[in-house]
């Protein structure tokens, strides 16, 4: 029984859509005639401006955006396909925001939670202008309704609540506007191939008794992106990523949830990963799982640790990237732990973080928070946002800050949500390296002086919850998935499980102690407010000086009773050939 | 396309035992092992049935944990689903997919025929980390299949033995625990029809949509319009530890359109129209289909430019197809004979007040409840009538028991109960009529519903009493509903469906019940005048006391049931759509009902766009 496949995310909550943004780097070249979706755009903009702003209350700006989404997934399970199919469907947003830059129907009200989705509908996949404008035209005229009763409720609450400094920063930045007509996308698919894939990568996992459930998923996602604004603004873009995911679930004996996941992102067919590389992959999963389910548990510990390149991307993702979110300084229901802080020193000396939605690879490997505009049309920046140990800016969309008026191009959302600022490419440098030995070595030292029994290793790590908001405590939880116990004494490093990395942000950011010399990727889905985007994170190994763990919230559901049915010593199993009823079933997927 | 979500009505509920004393107890029976699956011949090639059996027969005879009652009975229940959905709007495309999808339900429980661990809502229930039902390999294999059902079983199991304590803790707190069977004990039977390969035929669905749809702007006082197409092969699968073994294919085409606009007060209103076949192929034509549509939009502009309703009440003639529609929202409740869930939490009673869901009939059985020449029958081996097909039907219900022709109520009394093999108050054996949609809960639902009345009236009698009836009740017009509502149908967009069920949810329980296209009738002479923006209220089970006239124009509607939560029967559960929902049919002819109280619209107008549509072609 599967859900669909959980997809691994860094942060806590939303959507699970799989929306994924690279640019497309010397595609084919194309004929840039506007394309007829945007000529609709375009007159149905010119014509609703030209009623709307002689109204009452005036509608200052407007927007549309539409996505025309080409999405393949072919899916299996346990040796057999889950689902197989093409879709393809357009979803038009409009933005009628009244009031004044300053101050606008989006204002957030109080202690009053906003609503993050956006309100969109489908639209017609075809060319035909006159009904596209309709379409138009329909929803605009509904958003304006909504926008207008909203901005009533916002004056309301202007005159009787208490607004803080950020309170008066203004609703919307005033930007530039931008015309970028760019080529066409299109994907095409040859789906049965793949068919046979994931039956044969799942049915790879089965032949491990410790494996319970396994899913692969192959993915494809062709999106072309329009929008025009009435302050100017003409794009039609076009972003094509391909990704492979596989994960399997075990359970230790005493009901520990033991899960793998990986996956693998290209974006042009050619890039797909062979069976070779994929198998090489499933059999260090099935390894991995197997040795995770004998492993100890692990006792809370405070003592240094060392994270690999992935686990401190991931590490940094989480602790300062989710920080440094410019919307959260504004809002007073958030902590704000670093509103104050521009200009001090918050991180070691050595280490810089930059956030680069331009660069389309680090290294030869692609990276998956590569974009050229971000979703409310301003161009992706590479912002500097902590040089040399000290904190220098935020990441901004158009919902600006009174210390930074403008957007850097970071409004990022998924198809449904409203954009807010969110991490593109976080990477992070440092001016003192060290080999991977000298790093072990280190903290082998560290643990030494603090007279601890042991350091920890920590290989890999999957996104946990980060608690931003007042009302609950600034700390944070990164999830562990491979830990080792790393010995003073030479002893081999010892595999445990059920560890949870628990603290405070600014504490344990100001506890790196050294760094490695090879950065590591992390691509992957990161969910918060405004749905799930696409992001990576990069970073070389880190050395913690202290890190505190605990144990991890384990589920108490006991592994099955009966052992798997293909590996039942007293079971009927009709052998190892593995008849389907007949062998036409996937006909008949193609409308 | 989109299928409209009802608001949910799941949460913690309890239900104060009532308990009714059971017209039919059976002695105790003897505590039983699971007894056994049937077997599969080693020549059947559906490797399905192999997986089912081969795993049922290992977790019969090994599930069990330490110390712990073993399973008494399992089930396995599989579907499989290829659906092919296409949707237009104006002549433009909006969406087009073919999919296939199989869907696993595994039940476990412990206990006994009389007291199992089945029909309890708990507050904290177990919390399995796959649990027992979701989606499954569609390659119709034996290994997946069988590691599937493998992991579902132990969770069902585990979660079987947890509902049980829970469950026997609250008995024990009651001063009177209910004395009716959990479960009723069916004959095994074995039914494997052949399965149905789906055939979406040679037709391009998307041109014809777009053909069909294109009509449409013809109307430049339309807002928006969704045609849609919805065809679907279901196989199901059933086998269970007492020997029933189920394999039963169906299909269903569907076609189902809606149109909005807005009056020049700002009124919004809305259209809609749909056809259900049984196969693809059987669907019309697209010149067809845009006749209908220009019906529909024709229908949609008399709307528009009419006046609005007041407040009324008197003699209200129901059209056959509006007679329908509204016995099937009113009967849906107090038809089934099930006994609703034990809870541990409160507020169940309330909440399916709420939205219509109490039986006005239960305990009632043998006293009079319907006008003396009424009998109502639901009959779902029928397959026609009078020509037309009707789609409620099949031969065997989705717990593997054999289709029973019930009459419900006879001469105006009260006989029977739609019963699962879920006993109640009133009757402990299930009569064939369990039924459900995607895997869900099984409910007893209506088949083929028939109002038959012994006495009627052809149509120019029945008008000729309406009149009479209105005039001496002094007024200088009344009312005849033709068509009344189906948010499902006639909502666009999600929000435009919650819009409408929140409006009325509050009163459903009350009665309040929505037309769709409404007449004033004068007395003078017999003018037809459509008018708009008014609904019923007040109109239950008892209005079918005042019945002054029925008409002998009996007509088929076809419909989707839509029970929601599990529970049998809400008004909103006659608000369906192809996707999800379970063919029925009503029969019904014209019905001349008295003191019908319907108001007009009274709130705030909404503001029209500011804006003009631009035109469409």
């Amino acid at each position: 029984m599967k859900t669909k496949l959980k997809i691994r995310t860094l942060c806590a909550s939303a959507a699970i859509l799989i929306t994924a943004w690279v640019c497309v780097a010397g595609d084919r070249p194309q004929p840039t005639a506007t394309p007829p979706v945007l000529t609709a755009m375009q007159e149905e903009l010119d014509r609703s401006m030209a009623g709307i702003s002689k109204s009452e209350p005036p509608d200052y700006f407007i927007s549309y955006t539409v996505a025309d989404r080409q999405y393949s997934e072919v899916s299996g399970s346990n040796g057999a396909l889950l689902s197989s199919g093409d879709s393809r469907a357009r979803w038009l947003e409009v933005q009628t925001r009244v009031g004044t830059y300053q101050l606008d129907d989006t204002h957030k009200l109080g202690d009053r939670q906003p609503s993050w989705t956006s309100p969109g509908t489908t639209m017609a996949l075809d060319s035909d202008i006159p009904v596209l404008r309709r379409e138009i035209w329909r929803e605009t005229a509904r958003q304006y309704r909504a926008a207008t009763e909203a901005l009533i409720k916002v004056q309301t609450s202007q005159q009787v609540q208490v607004q803080t400094a950020e309170g008066n920063a203004p609703d919307f930045s005033r930007e530039k506007s931008h015309v970028s007509i760019g080529p066409h996308v299109d994907i095409t698919v040859d789906r049965k191939p793949w068919e046979e894939r994931v039956r044969e990568y799942t049915a790879a996992f089965s032949k491990s008794p410790a494996v319970l459930n396994s899913i692969a998923t192959f993915t494809a996602l062709g999106m072309n992106q329009y929008q025009v604004n009435t302050e100017g603004t003409k794009l039609a873009f076009g972003q094509v990523h391909y990704r492979l995911e596989l994960y399997v679930q075990s359970k230790a004996p005493d009901g520990m949830d033991i899960n793998r996941y990986a996956n693998f992102d290209w974006l042009t067919p050619k890039d797909a990963p062979t069976d070779k590389v994929v198998f090489d992959r499933i059999q260090t999963m099935i390894a991995e799982t197997e040795a995770l389910d004998k492993a100890p548990l692990v006792d809370p510990y405070a003592g240094p640790a060392l994270l690999t390149g992935r686990a401190a991307a991931v590490f940094f993702h989480e602790v300062f990237g989710h920080r440094a979110e410019g919307f959260r300084q504004k809002d007073i229901n958030e902590g704000q732990t670093f509103t104050s802080k521009v200009g001090e020193q918050i991180l070691p000396e050595f280490i810089s973080i930059k956030d680069d939605p331009t660069a389309a690879s680090f290294h030869g490997q692609m990276l998956l928070g590569n974009y050229a505009f971000d979703d409310e049309g301003v161009p992706g920046e590479n912002v500097s946002l902590v040089d040399h140990g000290v904190l220098k800016t935020f990441l901004m969309s158009r919902s600006p800050l009174v210390t930074v008026p403008e957007s850097n191009g970071h409004g990022r959302r998924q198809l449904g949500f409203v954009p807010v600022a969110r991490q593109g490419n976080l990477i992070v440098s440092s001016s003192r390296t060290m080999t991977d030995a000298q790093l072990r070595q280190k903290l082998i030292e560290l643990v030494k002086a603090q007279g601890k029994p042991f350091g920890l290793l920590i290989d890999d790590i999957a996104g946990g919850f980060t608690f931003t908001g007042r009302a609950q405590p600034q700390a944070f939880q990164v999830l562990p998935l491979v830990v080792y116990k790393v010995f003073p004494d030479g002893r081999p490093d010892q595999l445990v499980r059920g560890v949870d990395i628990v603290g405070t942000p600014l504490v344990s950011l100001t506890k790196i102690v050294a760094t490695g010399d090879t950065p590591d990727i992390f691509n992957g889905y990161c969910g918060a407010e405004s749905g799930s985007v696409p992001v990576s994170a990069v970073a070389p190994a880190i050395l913690i000086s202290e890190m505190e763990v605990q144990k991890k919230e384990t589920s108490t559901d006991k592994p099955p009773i009966l052992p798997p049915p293909a590996h039942d010593p007293d079971g009927h199993y009709p052998g190892q050939n593995n008849t389907a009823e007949n062998n036409s079933q996937t006909k008949g997927q193609q409308p | 396309m989109k299928k409209f979500s009802v608001l949910a009505l799941i949460a913690a509920f309890a239900i104060p035992l009532s308990a009714g004393v059971p017209a039919h107890t059976a002695p105790a029976p003897s505590p039983v092992a699971a007894a056994a699956q049937a077997a599969v011949p080693a020549t059947e090639t559906d490797q399905t049935l192999h997986a089912m059996h081969d795993e049922m027969e290992r977790a019969r005879t090994r599930l069990q944990l330490p110390g712990v009652d073993k399973p008494f009975y399992l089930e396995y229940r599989l579907m499989d689903v290829d659906v092919r959905a296409v949707t237009a709007s104006f002549g433009s495309l909006i969406n087009s997919s073919t999919t296939r999808n199989r869907f696993m339900s595994v039940d476990v429980r412990v206990g006994d025929y009389h007291l199992d661990s089945s029909n309890f809502i708990s507050e904290d229930g177990f919390q399995g980390f796959l649990g027992s039902t979701g989606q499954v390999g569609i390659d119709r294999d034996y290994n997946s299949l069988r590691q599937d059902l493998w992991l579902a079983t132990d969770q069902a199991y585990k979660q079987a033995v947890t509902q049980m304590s829970l469950k026997q803790a609250f008995l024990r707190s009651l001063t009177k625990p209910p004395e009716i069977d959990d479960f009723w004990q069916s004959a095994p039977t074995q039914q494997i029809d052949p399965r149905m390969d789906p055939d979406w035929t040679s037709r391009n669905w998307e041109e014809e949509a777009r053909k069909a749809s294109e009509v449409l702007k013809d109307f430049p006082q339309l807002n928006g319009s969704r045609l849609n197409y919805y065809m679907v092969y279901v196989t199901y699968y059933l086998m269970n530890s007492e020997g029933t073994t189920l394999r039963t294919s169906r299909s269903l085409a569907a076609i189902e359109a809606a149109v909005d606009t807005q009056a020049n007060d700002g009124m919004p209103l809305h259209n809609f129209y749909s056809l259900y076949v049984s196969r693809p192929a059987d669907l019309p034509n697209p010149d067809a289909v845009a006749k209908s549509l220009t019906q529909t939009g024709t229908e949609l502009n008399a709307l528009r430019e009419s006046p609005l309703v007041s407040d009324y009440t008197g003699p209200v003639l129901f059209d056959a197809p509006a007679a329908g529609s509204v016995l099937a929202q009113m009967l849906a409740p107090s038809l089934s004979g099930a006994r609703p869930p034990l809870s541990m939490g409160s507020n169940f009673d309330a909440i399916m007040e709420r939205f219509g869901g109490r039986s006005e009939w239960s305990g009632r059985i043998g006293t009079r409840v319907l006008p003396a020449n009424v009998t109502l029958i639901d009959d779902p081996t029928l397959t026609e009538f009078q020509g037309k097909p009707l789609l409620g039907n099949f031969t065997i219900d989705d717990e593997g028991v054999k289709a029973e022709r019930i009459t419900l109520v006879d001469n105006g009394v009260l006989r029977n109960f739609l019963m699962s093999r879920r006993p109640g108050p009133d009757f402990l054996k299930s009569n064939g009529h369990a039924r459900s949609s995607n895997l869900s809960d099984t409910l007893p639902l209506s088949s083929n519903l028939f109002f038959q009345a012994s006495d009627s009236l052809d149509a120019e009698a029945l008008k000729k009493k309406f009149i009479d009836a209105c005039h001496d009740d002094g007024h200088e017009w009344c009312l005849e509903v033709k068509r009344m509502d189906n948010p499902a149908l006639s909502s666009i967009r999600q929000e435009d469906f919650n819009d409408f069920i929140g409006s009325i949810a509050g009163g459903l329980a009350s009665g309040e019940r929505m037309p769709l296209t409404v007449y004033r009738v004068y007395v003078k002479d017999g003018r037809e005048e459509m008018v708009r923006g008014g609904h019923i209220e007040g109109l239950t089970l008892r209005s079918l006391r005042n019945i002054l006239g029925i008409g002998s124009d009996s007509t088929v509607s076809t419909y989707m049931q839509n029970p929601p939560g599990g529970f049998a029967g809400t008004a909103l559960g006659a608000f369906g759509s192809a996707q999800g929902g379970i063919p029925t049919t009503v029969i019904a002819p014209s019905l001349l009902l008295d003191e019908i109280e319907i108001r007009g619209f009274h709130g705030e107008p909404r503001r029209l766009p500011l804006v003009p549509a631009p035109a469409l072609k």
